[in-house]
């Protein structure tokens, strides 16, 4: 195995991605082939439709290709089955979400503890585990809380939290500023770099948001359902039509 | 998981007060419905509690207590004659008018019991004495019978009020004075009417014209001989109809007449099949409003549930979740209701209307129909997160 099978993270090869009937089809994906690295935090930017959340999902296998292979940290996902793929999300993944996602019935604590009772991990695990990294979001003093008592800011950073809890190799940013204001984007930004920082794991973000570029170690843009380039200077890209 | 999806439910007050309110109606009208049906039902076999004795003799076309086909005094004789009886005592049962002191008429529950044994005497009297009875023109009537009896006067405070019978009090049957020397406590029964209690041979002067007058025969059986062997023999030997006492109407025993007495009722009548309705309603209401309710929570923790999938909980979480939910608000809900239900049926056992019995059976039975509804309700929500895409947590 050469030095860079073992520094893939991510590899999706000829994928291709079609919505609705065939008479009536949607090309989200086609031929899409993008790599990501371990240890890094790269970014999957283009315009509207390009193809950037659907590449996103099937990444994340929460949709299976048509066609194409999908690698995540050595394991092939477009040949297993639903339950395995529950099964591989709930192990690899951690995901933030553009709209927080945080369930408003539940104390911030008990919505960072999700993905550890979704592994089976015991309660008081759990919740050692949740107190530590809402600690580490700056988030202290506020376990108890709803989430809807929380600025924006401070819910992305709960969200943070709880996809980072379980320690997953593959960070999943779906949007991850793009409620935010600009200071408070850059801070979220800085965190997950922060947080997520390692050797062993992958951090792909979907942004629109040009302000939150330079945050990356590497840009992939995207046009018409497949990867156009890969920069890995921000300032090298054309952000206008972005 | 499963405290967390507690917490999910509990977090949503408003939602949450409606599906117990749906549950907790559910519960009431199905529990309140089958206590009253079965209070009713168990009026129909009054005669087997007031009246004690453990075989009961009859014309072999009777199907129920109410239902008395009458025999020949002569017949008494035969039964007694039977081996294995201890003693046999007529008993007369018939439905006549009484006059009353203010000229009213009042349809009474005769009964005409063995003035020497006084089997099938009430149990209880509040007043008076059991032995009174063998003065002339004497009767005891029951404490309801005697409210009902009574005559409206004018209180001290100048407001009409009913005055009830009491001892001394007569009235009048067929023109034949009748004596009030005792008041008893007995239970009321389906067929309504006072409780006026007679010796035998009274209650035959009282049905003036009457050919027949023995309604019933109380027997008890010697040591060592079962009321069911007993009635074995008295119907071999005799060619009448013989019933044990037994009044538990769960049971299958073919010769209970209180029990022949339920089903003919539950057979010959519309009363299941209106209080059934009643109960039917109250499952439907329950399944509709727990059901739209819990749909409702369902969907608007739709995208939550599809976040949790996306983090890798399969549909086999989710629906335990659901289920934990929609069983809690379930047991909640059921206790509210049979509370309320228990409640509502003291203050009727209280008042004596309508007749009130919570069989342990009907608290089951709810019970298993109230967790139906949250089996549905939940069933009705898994179907709905389990057809959500993981995806559309990416869909912003």
């Amino acid at each position: 195995m050469s030095h860079l099978a073992h520094t893939v993270a991510v590899r999706a090869s000829g994928v291709d991605m079609f919505f609705g009937t065939p008479e009536n089809q949607v090309v989200a994906l086609q031929q899409a082939d993008f790599e990501a690295r371990r240890g890094e935090l790269i970014m999957l930017v283009g315009p509207s439709g390009c193809g950037k959340t659907t590449l996103l999902s099937v990444i994340a296998g929460t949709l299976t290709p048509q066609a194409g292979t999908v690698e995540v940290f050595g394991q092939r996902l477009d040949g297993l089955g639903q339950e395995e793929l529950t099964a591989f999300r709930r192990k690899h993944l951690g995901f933030v979400f553009q709209s927080f996602n945080l369930i408003p019935t539940l104390t911030v604590m008990e919505n960072v503890m999700v993905p550890l009772l979704i592994q089976g991990r015991p309660y008081d695990e759990a919740h050692a585990r949740s107190l530590a990294i809402i600690d580490k979001v700056g988030l202290k003093g506020r376990e108890e809380g709803r989430p809807n008592a929380l600025s924006g800011g401070q819910q992305q950073r709960v969200a943070i939290a709880r996809a980072l809890v379980h320690e997953p190799p593959l960070l999943i940013c779906d949007e991850p500023t793009s409620a935010l204001d600009k200071d408070t984007g850059g801070h979220i930004m800085q965190l997950v770099r922060d947080l997520s920082r390692s050797p062993e794991r992958c951090v792909v973000v979907v942004t629109h948001d040009h302000r939150i570029f330079r945050f990356a170690d590497r840009i992939a843009e995207m046009e018409d359902g497949r990867i156009s380039r890969v920069v890995d200077d921000p300032k090298l890209l054309d952000t206008t039509h972005l | 998981m499963y405290r967390l999806a507690l917490n999910m439910l509990f977090g949503d007050r408003a939602k949450l007060a409606m599906l117990l309110c749906g549950l907790a109606f559910s519960a009431l009208l199905m529990a309140q419905q089958s206590s009253v049906f079965f209070g009713i039902m168990s009026w129909t076999y009054t005669p087997m509690v007031n009246i004690r004795a453990q075989v009961w003799v009859s014309d072999p076309m009777v199907e129920q207590v109410n239902d008395a086909k009458p025999l020949r005094d002569t017949d008494l004789g035969r039964v007694r004659s039977v081996d294995g009886v201890a003693w046999a005592a007529p008993l007369h049962t018939s439905f006549v008018q009484a006059r009353m002191q203010d000229g009213n008429f009042k349809l009474i529950t005769l009964v005409g019991i063995d003035a020497d044994t006084f089997a099938g005497a009430p149990a209880v009297l509040t007043q008076g004495r059991i032995e009174d009875l063998r003065l002339p023109d004497t009767v005891i009537v029951d404490e309801w019978g005697a409210a009902l009896m009574g005559r409206m006067t004018v209180g001290p405070d100048g407001k009409p009020r009913n005055t009830p019978l009491k001892v001394g009090d007569t009235f009048e049957v067929n023109d034949i004075q009748a004596r009030i020397v005792g008041i008893c406590k007995v239970r009321r029964a389906f067929t309504g009417g006072p409780f006026v209690y007679t010796t035998y041979d009274r209650a035959k002067g009282y049905t003036l014209g009457a050919r027949r007058t023995l309604s019933f025969m109380l027997v008890e059986p010697q040591k060592g001989v079962t009321p069911a062997e007993l009635c074995d023999r008295i119907e071999r030997d005799t060619g009448l109809k013989a019933w044990t006492s037994d009044t538990v109407i769960w049971s299958w025993g073919e010769r209970s007449l209180a029990r022949n007495t339920f089903w003919w009722f539950w057979t010959n009548t519309g009363i299941p099949f209106s209080f059934g309705t009643a109960v039917l309603l109250g499952l439907f209401v329950g399944i509709a409003i727990s059901g739209q309710t819990f749909y409702s929570f369902v969907l608007e923790n739709l995208k939550y549930f599809a976040a949790i999938k996306a983090m890798g909980a399969g549909m086999g979480v989710i629906a335990r979740m659901l289920f934990v939910q929609a069983f809690t608000a379930g047991l909640i809900g059921f206790g509210l209701g049979a509370g309320m239900a228990q409640g509502i049926g003291r203050v009727m056992i209280e008042k004596g209307m309508p007749p009130f019995v919570m069989y342990p059976q009907i608290l089951w039975a709810t019970f298993a129909l109230v967790l139906g509804i949250s089996f549905v309700s939940a069933l009705i929500g898994i179907i709905k997160v389990s057809r959500v895409d993981a995806a559309s947590v990416f869909r912003g």
